[in-house]
Formats: structure tokens, C-alpha cells, sequence
């Protein structure tokens, strides 16, 4: 009967579940794996082998890890491995300097040393400037 | 130089007053000792084209210290300077002077003497570029992002030379940085660029006059835009082709065939499967030797000028990446891998100069998500959903897979489609050439692919990469109410006829 077929079919859209549907709050997952992956446009969908020799530190974290930049960028390296920030400052013992001790600038690296003065500005520091006009 | 010299003995000579506290002497050694860390940026940009600039917006806005360089002196790059934006000004305005000349009458608008004022025209296209150039550098400063405007160059893994366009030299050291130099036009071999007689889409956007010939050699997007404007302003345009189809890769072959037929209307001329051998420049414009990509005879085609738009090649000159061992693939990308990573992990790289097709809204959506990477070891793109537009009139739009694409992937799928012919909205404004036609799962009825020749086609499209990034079935947009009268129900009317049937057609 056509009615019955039209009743049928309402009740098909009736249950019709829309693909699209609210899936939620968005959210992260607890842990993501980092080690490289083909790009998804990658034409050979592969990473070239160079990769697996020059990925020294697979991840960025481990990178980070080792990176030195003015310093360790984030975390401390393990002592054995002879880097700088291998040992927590304050396992270092006390910074201060004996009783009756200053530091010098020269113990400071190469950049941060007194720069040798030239005669012209010697005298120039010695007639307050005057030199620099004679 | 000496008087810095001087200051700087003074203010150390003060640290180190031999009567000085030794807690203060402490305190200022740690300093001295770390005192350039703070130079060092969370993120340099090479690139203040679409994907540097919204790279470096993010980046600001996610609490990053960061610097942009750009060496055009303006931010933008190749879309906003001479590339998308240009064009499209260019384009509106041809079109409304096209109107005016020969569609205006029949709708009951007589129009006096019309005429072009070229330079008129370029200075609005100017007037939008200048405007939005200057609005990023706006953005900029909302977003304290740091803006050197020169040419940067990798010195090691962490640090990148500028030289200045002003003159100088600086060096900036980023924990982290990004790759986001573009891409240029690919040249002709034989033909030389001079941007007069023979230009790129750079010089296609600022001719000085309309030529009465003008041969367009490639009939991918930006040549078909080229060709559209000129064509209005009243060039005889030609263009070339190597393959059969017109539009580039992932138009629909159907979809093709169709705008291909609705230019020449317009007064294009077409050589597909045609190969172009060589270029002459003589005394009166440019001799243009071609022949079937087949075989055949050959034949030369004369113009006033000859636009090269075979396409664009990743740009990475200069950027020394000799000197950190970073290797291209053989088309010049730079390899990275799925979160935008070169094999140097804090080095990243988005946009034109790697993987995936060269679009301004593909760089930025790579942009956004090579920031959350950084930030939150997360981003999303979606590479199976960017859709691309065409802006000739009618528009040309699509996402997803074409025809062709499913064909050759054996997958089962249903057709739906609905022209612009039987849409009210079109219909009352006199503009119903084109349709609209989606392509669904077979057995699921989930949407592959979208593809739209018609008015707003390039606004539609927005409809679909929704229903599509969502996963939707074709009955899930026909369901959705759709406002009457409204091009859009065409939209829904083809999405009814992929899983029904369309009501109107």
C-alpha cells in the first residue's frame, strides 16, 4: 500500500542518525608520540634515510635535553656526559667567594675581558677628552 | 665606538669597586655570566609572507618571544604584494568595467561613454594592498612581534644573519625557527623575464597597457585569471596548454571542460595538448613557436606579450641552509615531516617552500599548527580537505577528490548534481551559468569531493570543506535548512540529488 510505504519511510528518517554530531569538548591526548613521521603531502610518503642518521636525539624533547645555547636551553644533563649545567648549582657548593677574595672579570669567558685600550685612548681618558679635539 | 668603549669601562669599574660587598659581586657574576640568554627568541621567522606572518601572530598571541624577517619591506609575501590580492582587485574591477560595457543594457541600465582609466585601476589595487600590508604590521605590534626587515640567512642551527635593507648587519638567535620562504615563478627555459614584454603573474598585475595580443603560456589558475582580466579590459588573449585540461591539477575533469567552454564564450582562445618550443622577442612584441604536445606541425603565434604561468618552484636562495645540512628533495621542497620538522627538530618549515599544494590558506593552516606543535606538541591539518578557487566569473571551486581521482582510486561513488540554470536567486540575477556537483560514497553516502563552477563559487566552497572536514554524509546537508531564495540552495539541491533527488531540477 502506498501508504504503508510512506509511513515506512518517515519512520527510516525518523531514526536516521546525521553523520555530523557534537563530539565533545576538545581535548588532548595524555601522551603523543613524537618520533618523525612522513609528511601527510609527502610525495614518497617517506622520510629520507639521512633522517635516521642525523636524529641523534629522535625527539624534540631529547634535543631540547642536549641543546646549549648560552647554557642548557631546558634541562640539565647528566654529569657523566661532562656538559655544562651536568650538575645542579646547587650541588656546586657556596658561590661566594672566600673571606677576602673578589672575583675578576677575567674569570668570566674570553668575551667579557677587559679589552686592551690604545694610547690614543689612554690619553684621551687622562686629558678627559680633550686629546680627542687637539 | 670609543664612547661606548668608555661607558662600559665606567659601568664595570662600579661592579668592581674593591670595597664592594661579596654578595653583590655574586649576584652580578651570575648575571655577566647568562647575561645574553635574553637576546635568544623563542622563535625566528625566515618569511613574513602568509605562512611567516600568521606563524609569527600565533606565536605572539602563544606568549612567544618572536621575530619575523622579511626582505620585501613589506609583510604579506608573494599573495598579498603581487600575487592574490592584487589580482583579485584587479579582477573585480575588469569585471564590473565588463558589465558596464556589455550586460548592464539588457537589465535596464544605459550607461553613458565607459571608459578605462588604467592607471585608475592599478592605483586601486595598490590602495588594497598598501592597506592590508600595513594592517599585518598593525597586527604585529598588537601581538609584539619583532620585525626586521632584511634578508635572512642560517649561520648555524641557531642562529640566522639578517642583513638590513637598510643597510647593516644583525645576527638573532632563536630556540626555535621556521622556514617560511615561498616560492617563485618557475621560468621558461628560453623565454627571459622582463616583466615588459615577457612577464610573470609579478608583471601580469602591473602592465602599463592593455596589449592587443597577449599569449598566456600555462592555463592552470593564475594564467586563467591573467587571462580573464586582460580579456575584459580588452586584450585578444590565447592560451597555451600542455595537457588536455585546462585548470590544474585536481579540477574536475567535467568541471574543466565546462569552464573551458563558458571562456572561450567570453572571448578566450585555447590550445590544449599544445606545447610551446620557443620564444622570440621582436621588434613588436614576441614570436612563440608551438606545436601539439603529441607531435605535429608546428605554428607561431605573434603577441604584443607573452605571460609565463607554468607555475611556481620553492624559493630557499640564500637562505644558506648549506651551512646547517639541510637537504631539499628533487623538486627543491625542503623535507619535514608530519609536525612541520626538518631533521634538525626545532627547525620547522611551513608553506610553499615544503610539501603540499602552494595556497595562501594551506601556508596558514600550517603556520597556526607548526606553533601549537611547538606550544602544545599538537596542530591539525587537514591536507585531504583545502579547497581551491578559481576567480574568473563565474567562479570556478572544489574540495575534496575529483571524479578522476575516485575513478583511478576504484572507489564506488554516487553523482549528484544541480545547475545554477534552475536556482532562483542565480536566475533573478541574471548570472546562472555553472552548477554545482558532489561526488558521495557509494555505500556510505559520506562526501569526497565538492566541485562548483558558478557565482560565489569561491564563498560556497566554504560549505562544503565544513561538511567535508566534518566527515558529513550528502543527506546531512541536504537535511539542513538552507535560506530561500539563496545561491546556496543550489548547494543543498545537489546534495539532495547525490542521495534523492534535487526538487527543483
Amino acid at each position: 500500500m502506498f501508504a504503508t510505504r510512506v509511513l515506512r519511510q518517515a519512520a527510516v528518517h525518523a531514526e536516521r542518525t546525521p553523520s555530523i554530531r557534537f563530539l565533545g569538548k576538545r581535548t588532548f591526548p595524555a601522551s603523543v608520540d613524537p618520533t618523525p613521521k612522513p609528511h601527510p603531502a609527502s610525495p614518497t610518503g617517506a622520510l629520507p634515510a639521512s633522517w635516521a642518521s642525523a636524529s641523534a636525539h629522535p625527539t624534540f624533547s631529547a634535543y631540547r635535553d642536549h641543546a646549549q645555547q648560552f647554557g642548557p636551553l631546558r634541562k640539565t644533563i647528566k654529569a657523566t656526559s661532562g656538559g655544562i649545567g651536568g650538575t645542579a648549582g646547587s650541588e656546586l657548593g657556596p658561590v661566594s667567594p672566600p673571606q677576602g677574595v673578589f672575583f675578576d672579570r677575567n674569570d668570566l669567558p674570553p668575551r667579557f675581558h677587559r679589552q686592551p685600550l690604545t694610547a690614543a685612548e689612554i690619553e684621551a681618558i687622562e686629558t678627559g677628552g680633550a686629546a680627542l679635539y687637539a | 665606538m670609543l664612547s661606548q668603549r668608555l661607558i662600559g669601562r665606567v659601568a664595570v669599574k662600579s661592579a668592581f669597586k674593591p670595597l664592594g660587598l661579596p654578595t653583590i659581586v655574586n649576584a652580578s657574576r651570575w648575571s655577566r655570566t647568562y647575561a645574553t640568554g635574553s637576546d635568544a627568541r623563542d622563535l625566528v621567522i625566515i618569511g613574513g609572507g602568509v605562512a611567516g606572518y600568521v606563524a609569527a601572530i600565533k606565536a605572539g598571541q602563544e606568549g612567544m618571544k618572536v621575530t619575523c624577517i622579511e626582505k620585501r619591506g613589506t609583510l604579506g609575501g608573494t599573495c598579498l604584494n603581487v600575487g592574490c590580492i592584487p589580482s583579485k582587485s584587479l579582477l573585480n574591477n575588469s569585471h564590473l568595467y565588463h558589465q558596464i560595457l556589455h550586460d548592464t543594457k539588457h537589465r535596464g541600465i544605459e550607461v553613458g561613454d565607459v571608459k578605462l582609466n588604467l592607471k585608475q585601476l592599478m592605483k586601486a589595487k595598490e590602495t588594497s594592498v598598501e592597506g592590508l600590508t600595513k594592517g599585518i604590521e598593525f597586527l604585529f605590534k598588537k601581538n609584539g612581534v619583532e620585525y626586521l626587515k632584511g634578508t635572512g640567512s642560517f649561520v648555524d642551527q641557531h642562529t640566522v644573519k639578517v642583513a638590513l635593507n637598510d643597510g647593516g648587519e644583525t645576527v638573532v638567535a632563536g630556540k626555535n625557527i621556521l622556514i617560511a620562504t615561498g616560492s617563485e615563478v618557475t621560468p621558461f627555459p628560453g623565454l627571459e623575464i622582463d616583466e615588459k614584454t615577457i612577464i610573470s603573474s609579478t608583471g601580469a598585475i602591473a602592465l602599463q597597457e592593455v596589449p592587443k595580443k597577449l599569449l598566456v603560456i600555462g592555463g592552470g589558475i593564475i594564467g586563467l585569471e591573467m587571462a580573464s582580466v586582460w580579456s575584459r579590459l580588452g586584450s585578444e588573449v590565447t592560451v597555451v596548454e600542455y595537457l588536455d585540461q585546462i585548470g590544474g591539477p585536481g579540477m574536475d575533469t567535467e568541471i574543466a571542460k565546462s569552464i573551458q567552454k563558458i571562456l572561450k564564450r567570453q572571448g578566450i582562445n585555447f590550445k590544449t595538448g599544445t606545447k610551446v618550443l620557443s620564444g622570440e622577442k621582436t621588434g613588436d612584441g614576441v614570436d612563440v613557436q608551438i606545436e601539439s604536445a603529441k607531435g605535429g606541425k608546428q605554428e607561431t603565434l605573434n603577441a604584443d606579450v607573452v605571460l609565463v604561468a607554468i607555475g611556481r618552484r620553492p624559493y630557499t636562495k640564500g637562505l644558506g641552509l648549506e651551512n646547517i645540512g639541510l637537504e631539499l628533495d628533487e623538486r627543491g621542497r625542503v623535507i619535514i615531516d608530519s609536525q612541520y620538522r626538518t631533521k634538525i627538530p626545532h627547525i620547522r618549515c611551513v608553506g610553499d617552500v615544503t610539501f603540499g599544494p602552494m595556497l595562501a590558506h594551506k601556508a596558514e593552516e600550517e603556520a597556526v599548527a607548526a606553533i601549537e606543535y611547538i606550544k602544545t606538541g599538537h596542530g591539525h591539518v587537514n591536507y585531504g580537505c583545502i579547497p581551491a578557487v578559481m576567480y574568473t566569473a563565474p567562479e570556478v571551486a572544489w574540495v575534496g577528490q575529483s571524479e578522476q581521482d575516485l575513478k583511478k582510486a576504484g572507489v564506488k561513488y554516487r553523482v549528484g548534481t544541480f545547475p545554477f540554470s534552475a536556482n532562483s536567486r542565480a536566475k533573478t540575477n541574471l548570472d546562472s551559468e555553472g552548477m554545482v556537483k558532489m561526488l558521495a560514497d557509494a555505500e556510505t553516502d559520506r562526501l569526497l569531493g565538492i566541485h562548483i563552477i558558478g557565482p560565489n563559487a569561491g564563498e560556497m566552497i566554504a560549505e562544503g570543506t565544513l561538511a567535508l572536514e566534518y566527515g558529513a554524509s550528502s543527506e546531512d546537508i541536504a537535511r539542513t535548512c538552507h535560506a530561500h531564495p539563496t545561491l546556496a540552495e543550489a548547494f543543498k539541491e545537489a546534495a539532495m540529488a547525490t542521495y534523492s533527488k534535487a526538487i527543483h531540477f
